[in-house]
Parts: structure tokens; C-alpha cells; sequence
């Protein structure tokens, strides 16, 4: 009970409340901002970690993890276009209903059910999370190199547009990490004598490039093209009590589905989103509505949405494997601040996670009181002209690479694989399982020369633990399940 | 995003990966070897030779891919269009200025630097308004100094003559 009051003690120091408060409301400005989403907002958020202590920088970046998702809803209600993947749902009657001259309302029941989905997936968080991070202490090398591959393999059979460019890229992103020194014998790989390569890439430069850098390459693509904007006036926020009634009915089913799903590795918001849609329309007395500017059509998919922040944070939390995208960047945001998330770091630094918990918490309230209140601002921040936008974001990309280590040559790998990422991208392959190879590589490698160094160099050693195998085990059945649906959908065309 | 690439694209890209892992695969050979415990070489040839095998799946799917696709004359029978052509000029400027940007701030420094990758981006993302640009530019290396320089102490590199 101590612990709970000196989090809250800490979360709602000035100092801290404002970082929250400026991740929460970036992450809203983001989220809405089309070409802009949660994962790029957590990078150029990197920079400004350093100053901060630790529980402040993990506080900030969930709140801007949490703002983020729900920011989506306000350009895909407004200007029908989603500010994140996981609001692509919300358009589907958020845009409508605004079309009808009801943008406040629609706005505010998306306000309504992120808030709600958002407290509930906190609330499983606080109970999940440290019983798997107390099952998974007993993890040795073994286990976690399994665990490695179990993370790799997951996000990388979901992401992109095949399961080959997604193991690709995954693979891709273990071979940059393989570049510098090996993290067992520290003998130079790949090096070619450049003395910068001897700790490898900068993690936090490749992050910049391949997620923030590249949007502005995508960006440019847009150039010259009509930038949508809403000018209608926004009124009566606030659904009435039947209209509240109706939608808590979906709201509630839909953060449990969304927590749940967030939970599974590799599924994220988009998905939630659109099963919760769905299921809300099956079950809906008037389903034909559906499409048309239904208020349960906007409630279910952002309860979902962002109960899968919560879930996503479980594995990411107590296991170190990330949920999604999203969470995929924050795991690389935590380890360069110096917190490597898995089991012990429930053990280690406890008021670190319990300020988290109520860091979150707060996050949902501060989304709904922004949310409700500056509902009238939000049209203003889709004017932000993009010819402005992204050059300023540009700029930050460097200074944040620059600032990291104080190298120009930091400014230079983040500017370059910005330009790799660009190509990938544009090729169908996703940045999320680079990242991930680049983050999960190194530990893998650590984890596997451990457990041969305790095993004297048997290999069986890895096929030897139930765990492992469970873990190797979901592994092959993710491939297959994508390799499967693959085909059915290639058959299908 | 991409809405899906072409048999020809996966062909290059699936090439490209492939030429890569076959490069490092064969200087991963050079790393020592440990009797016991994980050799320095292990993981990167793991790494190189899935790599390798991925690559030529990319290459025969896009190979299968290439022959159900309509041939590039029939999609693009008059070449680039407008569009395209400025967004591949637009592309190669911006690619330049960055490059430049990371040789010249550490002679130019931030200062100096900064206001004219600024202005050459926001002309290549076609703002036209000169009073705009500059204002953009003035306040944004203003706010950005400020932060970094004064409040976060960060040595942003410097004018520097020699």
C-alpha cells in the first residue's frame, strides 16, 4: 500500500505530472497528425529521455504510447483519414457521423470508449503483468534464447505483406546486429577496420531512420497534393445518458477483447479494432446501421484500440517481447534509457513499475479531460501544413541522432538507413521485425552463448528445457499459421 | 506505404539480399572458431545463410509473381508521368541535402548549418512563401539551439574555420 502511495506521490509531482502530461498531448498531436503515429512520436520523444529519469521517461513514453492510439481517431473522424492503422475502423462510422454535422459527438464517444478501454487494459496490466514476470524470473539462458525466438519469429510472420519479407526483414535487422563486436568473445565482426562499427550501429540512430526518416520520404510522395482539412464547427460533445447506455454495451466487451489481443504478440490495435468492430455489429440490435454514422460502430473499435496498449505492455513488461509496432520501438526507447524490460525488472526496480501503472492510469483521465476539452483545437491541428511539418521533423531527426552521443557520424547512420528503410518500405517490408532483430540479436546471441558455456558446448542443452520448447513450439506453429493464410489468401486471388 | 510491390521489384530486392548474405557468409569464414561455447563466426553464419535461403524464396516468388503481372509497357505506356518525375527530383534533392547536411555542420556548425537544410527542405517540400520559410527556419534552429545547446547541454558542433 506504501509502494501504491509513494507512486502516486511520484507521478504527481509538477515536474513529472508535466512530462506525462506533454507525452500524453504529444501523443494525441501525433497520433491525429496523418504520416505521423505512435511509433515515429516515441522516437523523436528519444532525445529529450536522456535528461529525464527513468520512471519519468517510461511514464512519458506510455503516456505518449496511449495518447497516440486514440489521436488516430481524430483525423479519421474528421478528415476520414486514419492517424494510426488501429483507427482505420473508427472511420468507418466516425467519418460519417461527423459528415451528419455530429464531429463533437463522435469525437467525444471515441473520447468516451478510448478512456474506458484504456482503464481496463491498465487494470489487467497491474494484475498480469508481474504474475508472468514472477513465472518467467526462473527463465536461465535457455529459456530466453528461446524467448528470443519466439519475439522474432512472431512479428515477423505478421508484419509486411509476406511472411518471407517479414522473416526477411527480421533476419535483416539480426544481421545489422551482428556488424561490431560479438557479445561473447568481443571479437570485431564486419568492421573493415572502421573503428566507429566496433559497437556496431547506434541502436537509437537506426531507430530514427527507419521509422522517422523514412516517413518523410514517404511524406514527399504527397507533395503538391490538396491537404485535407474539417471546417465545419464542432459541437455537443457529450453523447446523451441513453446514448451513453448504448454504448458502454459495446465498450466493455470491446476493451476485454482488445486487452486480450493485445496480450498475443503480433496482433496490435489494427486487428482489436476491426474484430471488435465486427463483433459489435453482429451482436448490434440494428446492425444495417452500421457504416452509416452508428455511435457503437466508433465506440467498439477504439474501446479495443486502446485496451491493446495495456495488453501490449504485458509481454513486453514481464517477458521483454514486444505486443506490437508500436511497443516493438518502445522496447529499443527503454533499453537505451537503461531499462531492460523482462522478469526482473519487476523484482529490480519495483517503484519504477508501480509509477507506470499509475502513470497509465492517469494517462486515460488525461485523455479524457484533453480529449473532451480541446475538442475545438483539434481541426487547427490538422491545418499544421506538412511543408512545414516535416522539414521541422527532419531537423529533430538529426539533432536527436547528434544528441545521443555528441557524433556527427550518429546524424549520418540515421540519415542513411532512413533512406534503406524508404526502399524496404516502399517494397513491402515492414520496419517493425528490423528493429526487433536489431534489439532481440544481440541478447539472443548473449543468451545462446551462455547457456553453451553451461552446457560446455552441447547444443542439446537448448532442446532440453519444456519451457524452450513451448516457446520453439508457438514458434513454428506462428510460421505456419502465416505461411497457411498466405496461401489461402493467394489461392483466393 | 507500398500496396503491394511487383514480381521484378521482389526479383532486385530478393537479389540484392541474397548478393549480401553471400558476401558476408563467406567473411564470416574468417572469424576464430571456439571448441566449446558459441564462436564469434556461428552467429552471423546462421544469420547469412537464412538470409540466403529467404532471398531465394523472394526471388522465385517474384519470379511467379512477374508472369500472372501485365508487362511495365502495358502498365506505363507513355513512361513517368509528371508527378512521378518531380517526386524522384524531389527524392534525389532531399537525399543530397541530408547527406550534405551530415558533411558540412561539423565545419559550418548547427548555427549556420541548420537554417539552410531547413529552407532547402521546405522547398523541396514546396513551400513557396519566402517570409514563411524564414520565419520557420529562424524560430525552429532558434527553438532547437535553445533546447539542446542551452538547456540540455548538448555541444552541438560549432562554426569552425580550421
Amino acid at each position: 500500500m506504501y509502494a501504491v502511495l509513494e507512486a502516486i506521490i511520484f507521478v504527481f509531482h509538477p515536474v513529472h505530472f508535466f512530462f506525462l502530461f506533454i507525452g500524453v498531448a504529444g501523443g494525441i498531436v501525433v497520433g491525429a497528425l496523418p504520416g505521423l503515429t505512435g511509433s515515429v512520436g516515441i522516437i523523436l520523444l528519444l532525445p529529450f529521455l536522456f535528461y529525464v529519469e527513468p520512471a519519468v521517461a517510461l511514464i512519458m513514453l506510455s503516456g505518449m504510447f496511449c495518447g497516440a492510439i486514440y489521436g488516430g481517431s481524430i483525423s479519421a473522424i474528421l478528415i476520414s483519414t486514419p492517424g494510426t492503422p488501429s483507427a482505420a475502423a473508427t472511420l468507418l462510422d466516425g467519418y460519417p457521423l461527423s459528415q451528419k454535422g455530429e464531429a463533437g459527438k463522435a469525437i467525444g464517444v471515441a473520447t468516451i470508449a478510448s478512456t474506458t478501454g484504456g482503464i481496463i487494459s491498465v487494470l489487467c496490466l497491474i494484475f498480469i503483468a508481474p504474475q508472468l514476470a514472477r513465472f518467467a524470473v526462473r527463465f536461465g539462458p535457455v529459456e530466453y534464447f528461446a524467448l528470443m525466438v519466439f519475439g522474432l519469429t512472431i512479428i515477423a510472420s505478421v508484419s509486411g505483406e509476406s511472411l518471407i519479407k517479414g522473416l526477411l526483414s527480421g533476419f535483416f535487422g539480426l544481421f545489422i546486429a551482428t556488424i561490431g563486436m560479438d557479445p561473447v568473445m568481443g571479437y570485431p565482426r564486419f568492421t573493415f577496420g572502421f573503428t566507429n562499427l566496433l559497437l556496431g550501429f547506434p541502436m537509437v540512430s537506426v531507430l530514427i531512420g527507419l521509422f522517422a526518416v523514412s516517413q518523410i520520404f514517404i511524406q514527399l510522395e504527397g507533395v503538391g497534393k490538396p491537404q485535407k482539412a474539417f471546417n465545419q464547427r464542432i459541437k455537443n460533445v457529450l453523447p446523451n445518458r441513453s446514448e451513453l447506455k448504448r454504448i458502454f454495451r459495446v465498450i466493455i466487451p470491446s476493451s476485454l477483447l482488445g486487452t486480450f489481443l493485445g496480450i498475443i504478440p503480433g496482433t496490435g490495435g489494427a486487428i482489436a479494432s476491426f474484430m471488435a468492430y465486427n463483433e459489435a455489429r453482429r451482436f448490434s440490435k440494428d446492425p444495417d446501421s452500421f457504416g452509416t454514422g452508428n455511435i457503437e460502430g466508433i465506440a467498439a473499435p477504439e474501446a479495443a484500440n486502446n485496451g491493446t496498449t495495456g495488453g501490449a505492455m504485458v509481454p513486453l513488461l514481464s517477458l521483454g517481447i514486444p505486443g506490437d509496432v508500436v511497443t516493438a520501438v518502445m522496447l529499443g526507447a527503454l533499453m537505451v534509457i537503461g531499462i531492460r524490460p523482462g522478469p526482473l525488472l519487476f523484482e529490480q526496480n519495483p517503484q519504477v513499475m508501480n509509477a507506470l501503472f499509475v502513470g497509465l492510469m492517469m494517462a486515460q483521465f488525461l485523455i479524457l479531460g484533453l480529449g473532451l476539452l480541446s475538442v475545438r483545437v483539434f481541426p487547427k491541428i490538422l491545418k499544421v501544413p506538412v511543408r512545414i511539418l516535416f522539414p521541422v521533423i527532419l531537423t529533430l531527426c538529426f539533432v536527436g541522432a547528434f544528441s545521443l552521443s555528441n557524433s556527427v557520424y550518429d546524424m549520418m547512420v540515421a540519415f542513411i538507413f532512413g533512406l534503406i528503410g524508404y526502399g524496404l518500405r516502399k517494397m513491402g517490408f515492414a520496419a517493425a521485425p528490423i528493429i526487433l532483430g536489431v534489439i532481440l540479436g544481440p541478447i539472443a546471441e548473449q543468451e545462446l552463448g551462455r547457456a553453451l558455456i553451461m552446457s560446455h558446448g552441447d547444443w542439446s542443452v537448448l532442446l532440453q528445457s519444456p519451457i524452450a520448447i513451448f516457446f520453439y513450439c508457438i514458434s513454428i506453429l506462428s510460421v505456419s499459421y502465416s505461411l497457411k493464410s498466405g496461401l489461402r489468401k493467394r489461392k483466393k486471388s | 506505404m507500398a500496396k503491394g510491390s511487383t514480381g521484378r521489384a521482389d526479383i532486385v530486392v530478393g537479389g540484392l539480399f541474397l548478393t549480401v548474405s553471400v558476401v558476408f557468409f563467406i567473411l564470416s569464414f574468417d572469424f576464430p572458431v571456439k571448441r566449446a561455447g558459441l564462436s564469434p563466426t556461428i552467429f552471423p553464419g546462421f544469420v547469412t545463410a537464412v538470409m540466403f535461403l529467404l532471398s531465394a524464396g523472394l526471388i522465385i516468388q517474384g519470379a511467379r509473381k512477374l508472369r500472372s503481372e501485365p508487362s511495365p509497357a502495358e502498365i506505363r505506356p507513355s513512361g513517368l508521368t509528371e508527378e512521378k518525375k518531380m517526386f524522384i527530383l524531389r527524392f534525389i534533392l532531399l537525399a543530397v541535402l541530408g547527406i550534405g547536411y551530415t558533411r558540412i555542420i561539423s565545419k559550418a556548425g548547427f548555427v549556420l548549418s541548420t537554417p539552410f537544410m531547413l529552407a532547402g527542405a521546405m522547398l523541396i517540400f514546396n513551400e513557396r512563401k519566402w517570409y514563411r520559410i524564414l520565419l520557420v527556419t529562424v524560430i525552429s534552429t532558434g527553438i532547437l539551439y535553445s533546447l539542446f545547446r542551452i538547456i540540455f547541454r548538448v555541444p552541438l558542433p560549432r562554426f569552425d574555420l580550421y
